[in-house]
């Protein structure tokens, strides 16, 4: 019996800003940024959204997608790097909130962006060893970056939940390795209200080695090639990074596109590569592969191979596949079912977050 | 029933910054007990009605607090009920009396709301809702201001019938010195002021206002208070209704159950009915109450109460003038001694001692107040 | 305002509201918000209607202003409620959105 994925939800915020209207609020030059960035509007979250309420609304949809109870979950992860506290875990509050049982592993997890799969790979644990029925692993994130630095053109918000079984998968977890090091590329030490980057230094040495390096382990430790796959998702922290990383790789323009969410929601941090697959698996047929590498600053890369099974036709049907955009959950609804906002409802969030 | 309303007092309402709670408690008190000619010594209990000062101050206990200071060792008690806590408090009074255990009574209702800011009082003044309602980010305009629109959507109620609440009662306050605004507004001046929950505007909701009031209430066959009037003045009327302290939970939005009950069992103790009543002040912290009041009472049909205001039917001058102090609107919103204040009011009108808002031949009188959305309604009704 | 004892007992019975769908019976816009609200103002709060009849007051989000009517359909949401001291446990509650 194989371990994977039994259902899936995800929550993208409504609001969208333009990185252009970003840039002229702080009187930089605003033409050509889009184009630059491969980012042409990002998700904002409300006032009062956080990165609880952005995983409960993904999980709870999750949980409703696969008719599946919460009293049968029997472990819990939250992966995000905008915990609302820094001490008191952020997966208890969403276990309660979902009514999920209190005999629960409930784990807080941190690693940037890739939090959120680490998730993924740690509870798969769970249920290949035959701990408990279902696992929800979650990555959610309401990304944080200095006000007027580069960073703000693509911190968005999200949130992806996936409850991983045995039985019924719509797809199965093949393989998955990970690969990291120390590399300082983005921090936040524990007093600073806002994070660092090293600049250029993020490129190379950081995203695109750690990609590269978990990517090829796991190819050759499966024995396949890109050619391989009908699918892949890549972190994507930018419009560029994912495009460059996959064609080093071999992977195509068209296995990227239909998790490429970053052209249209920015980059939701521990979301993104989870929202992207998500995105996948709305379109996917069944007997298809699927590859993914995530990537965390500090740093590191998960990566996985998926295939899907023929019972991912069943659930698409049941959850209105028959449109993506008739299904009000999928991917591709949630990034149409938008509003445009301007740079002082961003300000004001600011300044009620950070009490300015 | 038949208790004498043997003294009234009454402090100035309004921003009273060189007042504490205590200063103007006091001063109603020793106004009503000189009213009354009673001797302070036979006053056996003071009940003192108030909301908010535990919450903005610190200051709890107010029995003690408001009895000893007038040097008095006699039962004392603080009544809370939200804004009704004025009117609770002089119904429990003779509840006291009726069952022979006080004689003469002191109730005072008095309230300091501008030690606080305007956020702090709204937050407080919420205590009166529910947690739900707290949880929601409602506002006691905004509650109001849901009924309003309930009210609006059944029976076409129109801003402008809500704005003429307005107009009329500072017409009245302008008659009435102790009044916080004692100068008239017009329509246009109320439709177009600041929105405070849509569609209430400043100019729809009582004010933030310092005040207190002050009655002494005696079995009827007390001796020792000659009135200035040759008849004594009576409450023959005193009930108290409740209704679900959520909103959402009410039968209707458009009416208070409440007001409907204690009025009926009010008038029923009294002997009368709604088309005796001469005058009568009832609690318009917001105007869609007074419209809604006047449906309740019997004064008009359910639904047809903005056009009665529009008519002027409630109007100084009409059969049955509403609010001639000039209701909270205008008079003000001391919100723990409003209750009292409105049978200050009353007593004035049937000794026929309201100088320019005096309603002619005015021998029977009703007082409403309402704590919170209704969840509380006291009715009295007063008769030479 | 909530203390951690009475934001534990509230978050309990929040699974209870997942998603239910409702309409709106009648709204406000808040411009006046108490303390705590100030930073969300202006914002409308509706009284809505559930499909099982019960009627609870919420605060309405993510709306446009034709929204804002009797009988408009919305559904249940979780939020953070109001805005609280930095040493203050967060409060998660209940909210509606239009559908």
């Amino acid at each position: 019996m194989m371990t994977g994925i039994v259902s899936y939800g995800v929550y993208i915020p409504k609001y969208r800003i333009k990185p252009s209207q970003i840039a002229r609020a702080w009187g930089k030059e605003a033409n050509g940024i889009e184009m630059s960035l491969g980012v042409f509007e990002k998700a904002v979250a409300a006032v009062d959204e956080d990165a609880v309420t952005l995983a409960v609304e993904a999980s709870f949809k999750a949980l409703q997608n696969g008719q599946i109870k919460p009293d049968s979950i029997g472990a819990i992860a939250v992966g995000s790097e905008s915990h609302p506290y820094a001490v008191k875990p952020t997966s208890t509050t969403v276990a309660g909130i979902l009514g999920l049982p209190e005999e629960l592993l409930a784990i807080d997890l941190e690693f940037a962006c890739k939090a959120g799969t680490s998730g993924i790979q740690l509870l798969s644990g769970f249920i290949s060893t035959g701990k408990t029925k279902y696992v929800l692993a979650i990555g959610s994130d309401v990304a944080q970056s200095k006000p007027s630095d580069v960073l703000e053109y693509t911190a968005g918000s999200g949130a992806a939940s996936f409850i991983l079984g045995n039985k019924n998968t719509i797809a199965n977890i093949l393989d998955f390795t990970s690969y990291c090091s120390d590399t300082p590329d983005f921090w936040r030490r524990d007093t600073e209200k806002f994070p660092s980057h090293g600049g250029r230094f993020t490129g190379e040495p950081a995203y695109f080695t750690h990609v590269h390096k978990a990517s090829i382990l796991l190819l050759e430790k499966i024995k396949l090639k890109p050619a391989d796959f009908d699918w892949a998702v890549f972190h994507m922290p930018n419009g560029k990074f994912p495009k460059k990383a996959a064609k080093k790789l071999g992977f195509s323009d068209a296995q990227i596109k239909p998790g490429f969410i970053v052209s249209q929601i920015g980059n939701p941090y521990s979301a993104s590569s989870m929202i992207g697959l998500a995105a996948v698996l709305d379109i996917a047929k069944p007997g298809q592969k699927i590859f993914m590498c995530s990537y965390g600053s500090g740093a590191g890369s998960d990566a996985f191979v998926f295939e899907t099974t023929p019972i991912l036709k069943k659930f698409q049907r049941r959850n209105g596949a028959s449109s993506l955009l008739r299904n009000k959950n999928s991917v591709q609804s949630q990034i149409q079912d938008k509003q445009m906002i301007d740079y002082s409802l961003v300000a004001r969030n600011i300044i009620n977050k950070y009490r300015i | 029933m038949k208790i004498k309303v043997a003294g009234i007092g009454l402090t100035k309402f309004g921003e009273l910054w060189n007042k504490s709670l205590l200063d103007l408690a006091l001063e109603a008190s020793i106004n009503a007990i000189k009213d009354s000619r009673i001797d302070k010594r036979e006053i056996d209990a003071v009940f003192v009605g108030n909301m908010l000062i535990g919450k903005i101050a610190g200051q709890d206990h107010l029995g003690p607090v408001v009895a000893s200071s007038l040097g008095l060792s006699a039962a004392s008690f603080r009544v809370e009920g939200a804004c009704a806590s004025g009117g609770l408090a002089v119904h429990l009074a003779i509840q006291g009396i009726l069952a022979n255990t006080y004689k003469n009574v002191l109730v005072v209702g008095a309230e300091k709301m501008t030690d606080a800011s305007s956020n702090q009082i709204t937050w407080a003044l919420m205590g009166a809702s529910s947690s739900k309602e707290r949880k929601a980010g409602l506002t006691f305009p905004a509650l109001y201001a849901l009924m309003t629109q309930a009210h609006m959507q059944k029976y076409g109620t129109t801003r402008k019938q809500l704005a003429e609440v307005s107009v009329k009662n500072h017409y009245h306050a302008s008659l009435n010195k102790k009044a916080q605004y004692s100068c008239e507004v017009t329509t246009e001046k109320v439709l177009n002021s600041a929105l405070i929950s849509s569609p209430i505007t400043l100019f729809d909701s009582s004010p933030i206002t310092d005040g207190a009031g002050a009655v002494v209430l005696s079995a009827p066959t007390q001796s020792g208070s000659i009135n200035n009037s040759s008849k004594g003045i009576f409450i023959t009327g005193s009930a108290v209704a409740s209704d679900t302290i959520d909103l959402a939970e009410r039968d209707s939005l458009t009416e208070l159950k409440a007001t409907q009950m204690a009025s009926k069992k009010a008038l029923e103790q009294a002997g009368v009915e709604t088309k005796d009543i001469k005058v009568c002040e009832v609690h318009d912290c917001f105007t869609i109450a007074e419209i809604m009041a006047m449906e309740d009472l019997g004064f008009c049909p359910k639904g047809m109460g903005g056009k009665f205001i529009e008519k002027g039917s409630s109007r100084l001058g009409s059969k049955c003038p509403v609010n001639t102090s000039g209701g909270l609107k205008a008079c003000g919103h001391p919100v723990g001694a409003t209750g009292v204040k409105q049978i200050v009011e009353i007593t004035e009108q049937l000794r026929k001692t309201a100088g320019a808002r005096q309603v002619k031949d005015a021998n029977c009188g009703l007082t409403q107040n309402v704590g919170g959305t209704g969840a509380t309604v006291v009715v009295h009704v007063l008769q030479t | 305002m909530s203390s951690p004892v009475t934001v534990w007992r509230h978050h309990k019975s929040i699974k209870n509201y997942l998603g239910k769908k409702g309409k709106i019976i009648v709204w406000t816009k808040v411009f006046v918000a108490p303390a705590g609200f100030e930073h969300e103002a202006p914002y409308p709060v509706v009284i809505a209607e559930f499909t099982d009849g019960k009627r609870i007051p919420l605060q309405l989000v993510e709306y446009e202003e034709k929204h804002l009517k009797p009988n408009q359909k919305i559904i249940t949401v979780v939020r953070r409620l109001g805005k609280v001291k930095l040493d203050r446990v967060i409060e998660y509650g209940i909210k509606a959105k239009p559908v």
